[in-house]
């Protein structure tokens, strides 16, 4: 086992990277061995759909099937050792079949079709024993000695960024919403991850070709939502329980929860939702479900206390699991990509059952004192006061806009994130998504030019309506991206923030801090040609990064 | 005072303190810890534990739960051990097997008593709703619950033969003994609508799901039911793992759970069944043998090492283990549940 995809990976003055029996996210060496053929297999799917492509034939089954195996392995999603045995087995089939549509392209065109090696030619063994010892030919440090760590760095980015593609595009595709530019570039990537590139140059371009597909598919994951359920409005949560039956429903998966709401109408059961679906409360669709009761807990990293006190089933719909604990373990449910071995996974999308376990379970057996919070600041909430903010902005009412946002984790140094959206001047306004906003969005910012200071935009999902307004406050503004005054203060833990990383580097946009600390898998050598070409830097103290932000702006 | 360390399967610590005058299991629940255990008699060997360091005293137990080379080779009982040092140990079961809570005491009503093959009952109870835990039946397959009586004078354990439910059902098989306690209630007075107080889920015979081996289940007469239970649940969850059962008998008519073992195959389109009896006294077409005989056959040809389950009497788990050793399978993949006679 070798892994450092995540902020929280082992360091030591050796270097980075849970190489033990298990990581820090909890995953065993036989499920990350496996996760890694796994995605060796999807490589060859991929030099084979890749090389269809360029003939015009394409298997959009098998692209479907890549973007789920990518979302399987992002961390905190899937810890079941068999279901990788299983999807290893599909992939092969699947190369089987891409292989077979790329040669009969190749011959239709008069073409010889090419013989590939590497992951186009590796076959999975056929017990656990021979897979595993397989596991050194799909490392994802494997031929480090001759590519070299720089080249291997910018490898693991391209991987780990594929991998929040990957989710994003699979969450918009659940909805409906597919992009082939998006699937070409995949298979593009996919491809060259199975070549032995070394030209750092080139695989940094491939990096941010994959930031480029990411913005499309948080566009597309923006249309689906919004499609399928409207437009986030400015909403009032109830985060305090009320007494009654009841359910939480955790992840991003807004589908899952519309159909766990449509299989608990009129049966007298809360729910509530937990950590990223907190956003959910927003859309009218969803919120027009009065059982929709309020918002539980925290951010994901506290499940383990939170979900041991809920009274009911909990559904884990996507990102971010942890080990379900004994004291819930047989009332929790996965969904989706997600999976823990011996936990109950619904693959149907038939959400009766977790119906059935709220009735027969205690609920909650008294109201606690109500507590409210607003939320629900997506594009269209924040452009349709845009008159109000650009006056806000001219009169110097805002001086400065600072988006505080994305992951939260574990660490100590994550508190810099709580400290800076409160020492961020009464005269700035906050922005933020993603689970790194429980750090701090119970606090009372109060108003500014008749706005909140904060605005919620939703999930880590939702950088798309980030982007958006920033985009349309420059044209308003007349001015780059680069020159508004706001900052981008972005606490990253998993692949969908590379990802996201990735696009705001493909789209220009520069000075972003990243923390609590760099990605492991950036070597020296890169990180440098991310502060040259981007103005990337770490975050440091959270008074002094506002002055620098502010000063900057003046 | 003395620190006791225990390590559990999947790599959890677990730390409590233990005076010298107390057995660990009673100190552990002093500290709000629940270790798995059932007569606290050291009659069973449901606590049964590895010794890494430290010292302890056992006071009296049964060879049945600790035999004479598992206590060389550093076992103890919980229910029987008191600290003379500090203490390293390390525990057969994961910790999902430990309760940070008492083990629930909950009332469940008779809702079906029928014969199921020569001398094995099956019962049926329905959990009664409870503002605590509700009416569902949360447990994890192979656990086990302690039945009383209805009119308090007797207890009992029995595994539970289905799967974690919601709407509150207890499937149990029990085997009739000759002037049982509590066979003589279910032979003689048992009534649909009784109500017994259940204690449970105990037990730490569960699956060792982080493991992706193949599972093979080797069982004998009622020791079918927490088989049963963990093969129902690979069912319900569409497991794909590979997965065996050898279920085994003295004579044909003791057979029972045979349309239960039909409807797994269904679910679990990849479990081998082996019906195994030991004294056929018909025609017979399946195994003769017992299960471990069975097990042995099979595990000369098997492609890799399964993980083994063994249920049933002591003998049947010495004797597959000794089978499971020969074919090389790790001491430490090979999980057993004794029971006696009740």
């Amino acid at each position: 086992m070798f892994c450092y995809q995540c902020e929280q990976t082992y360091r030591s003055d050796e270097g980075a990277g849970c190489a033990g029996a298990k990581g820090m996210c909890g995953k065993d060496a036989t499920t990350a061995d496996l996760q890694d053929i796994l995605l060796y297999v999807c490589e060859g799917v991929g030099q084979y759909l890749h090389r269809a492509r360029l003939l015009g034939a394409t298997d959009i089954e098998a692209d479907r099937f890549i973007l789920f195996a990518f979302f399987t392995t992002l961390t905190n999603v899937n810890f079941n050792a068999a279901k990788f045995v299983e999807m290893i087995q599909q992939a092969s089939q699947i190369r089987d079949r891409a292989k077979a549509l790329y040669e009969d392209a190749a011959r239709a065109a008069g073409k010889t079709p090419e013989t590939l090696s590497g992951p186009a030619a590796f076959a999975p063994a056929d017990t656990m024993a021979k897979l595993l010892a397989q596991a050194s030919e799909a490392a994802v440090r494997k031929d480090a000695a001759i590519l070299g760590e720089d080249a291997v760095g910018a490898r693991a980015l391209i991987l780990y960024g594929l991998k929040g593609v990957c989710a994003y595009a699979h969450h918009a595709r659940v909805l409906g919403e597919e992009r082939d530019a998006i699937y070409a570039t995949v298979e593009h990537a996919l491809d060259m991850l199975a070549r032995e590139e070394r030209d750092v140059a080139t695989l940094l371009d491939e990096a941010l070709a994959l930031g480029r597909a990411n913005f499309l598919a948080m566009e597309a994951l923006d249309a689906a939502n919004t499609g399928a359920f409207g437009a986030p409005t400015p909403t009032s949560v109830r985060v305090t329980p009320i007494k009654g039956k009841a359910i939480l429903v955790s992840g991003h998966d807004l589908k899952d929860l519309h159909a766990i709401l449509e299989a608990t109408k009129d049966k007298g059961i809360n729910v509530y939702t937990h950590g990223e679906m907190l956003p959910a409360h927003s859309y009218p669709k969803l919120k027009a479900y009065p059982h929709l009761a309020g918002n539980y807990g925290g951010a994901w990293q506290d499940q383990q206390k939170e979900f041991a006190e809920f009274p009911g089933p909990i559904v884990m719909t996507s990102n971010c699991l942890i080990e379900p604990q004994p004291r819930y373990r047989g009332r929790i449910f996965t969904a989706g990509p997600v999976g823990w071995a011996g936990v109950r996974h619904i693959a149907d999308e038939n959400f009766a059952i977790v119906a059935q376990a709220a009735q027969a379970l205690p609920g909650f057996t008294e109201d606690a004192p109500e507590h409210t919070i607003t939320i629900g600041f997506g594009r269209e909430a924040v452009l349709g006061v845009a008159d109000k903010v650009i006056d806000a902005v001219k009169s110097g009412a805002i001086r400065h806009f600072f988006l505080v946002g994305g992951c939260d984790g574990a660490a100590p140094g994550r508190n810099y994130y709580t400290d800076f959206a409160d020492e961020a001047p009464k005269d700035t306004l906050i922005l933020t998504l993603g689970c790194g906003k429980y750090r701090f969005n119970k606090h009372d910012f109060g108003t500014i030019g008749g706005l909140p200071r904060l605005l919620d935009m939703g999930q880590c999902n939702d950088a798309y309506s980030a982007l958006v307004v920033a985009t349309k406050l420059a044209e308003a503004f007349g001015v780059g991206v680069n020159e508004l005054p706001l900052s981008l203060i972005v606490s990253w833990f998993e692949q969908k923030a590379a990802a996201v990383l990735l696009t705001l580097l493909a789209l220009g946009v520069r000075n972003v801090r990243i923390g609590p600390t760099l990605p492991a898998f950036l070597t020296p050598a890169l990180v440098d040609v991310l502060v040259e070409k981007f103005g990337v830097q770490p975050v440091g103290d959270a008074k002094s990064d506002i002055a620098a932000s502010l000063a900057r702006a003046a | 005072m003395y620190k006791v360390s225990l390590l559990t399967r999947d790599g959890a610590t677990i730390a409590f303190d233990a005076e010298p005058s107390d057995t660990l299991l009673d100190a552990a629940e002093r500290a709000s810890i629940y270790l798995p255990s059932s007569c606290r008699e050291g009659g069973c060997g449901a606590c049964r534990v590895s010794r890494e360091s430290g010292d302890v005293e056992l006071m009296a137990y049964s060879s049945v739960a600790l035999s004479e080379d598992e206590r060389m080779a550093g076992d103890i009982l919980l229910c029987r051990a008191q600290p003379r040092s500090d203490l390293a140990l390390r525990a057969p079961f994961d910790e999902a097997a430990v309760g940070f809570a008492p083990v629930p005491k909950r009332r469940a009503t008779l809702v079906a008593i029928e014969p199921v093959g020569s001398g094995t009952l099956r019962l049926q109870l329905q959990y009664k709703d409870d503002p605590t835990f509700g009416r569902a039946a949360q447990f994890t397959a192979g656990q086990f619950i302690e039945l009383t009586l209805p009119d308090g004078s007797s207890k009992r354990s029995y595994s539970l033969a289905n799967a974690p439910n919601w709407d509150g059902t207890l499937e149990l098989f029990i085997r009739l003994q000759p002037h049982g306690a509590f066979s003589d209630y279910l032979r003689d007075r048992a009534a649909i609508g009784d109500t017994l107080l259940v204690r449970g889920p105990q037990g730490q015979f569960t699956l060792d799901e982080a493991s992706a081996a193949p599972r093979w289940f080797v069982v004998g007469g009622t020791g079918l039911a927490p088989a049963l239970s963990m093969l129902r649940q690979m069912g319900e969850f569409a497991d794909p793992r590979s997965c065996r059962l050898f279920f085994g008998v003295n004579k044909v008519d003791e057979l029972f759970a045979l349309d239960a073992i039909d409807s797994l195959k269904a679910a679990l389109p990849q479990l081998v069944v082996t019906l195994c009896v030991w004294k056929p006294e018909k025609e017979w077409r399946e195994f003769t043998g017992t299960p471990v005989e069975a097990l042995a056959q099979a595990l000369l040809t098997a492609p890799e090492r399964p993980d083994i389950y063994v249920c049933g009497p002591p003998a049947l788990i010495a004797a597959a283990e000794e089978a499971g050793r020969s074919a090389g399978v790790p001491h430490d993949r090979i999980f057993s549940e004794k029971f006696t006679a009740a």
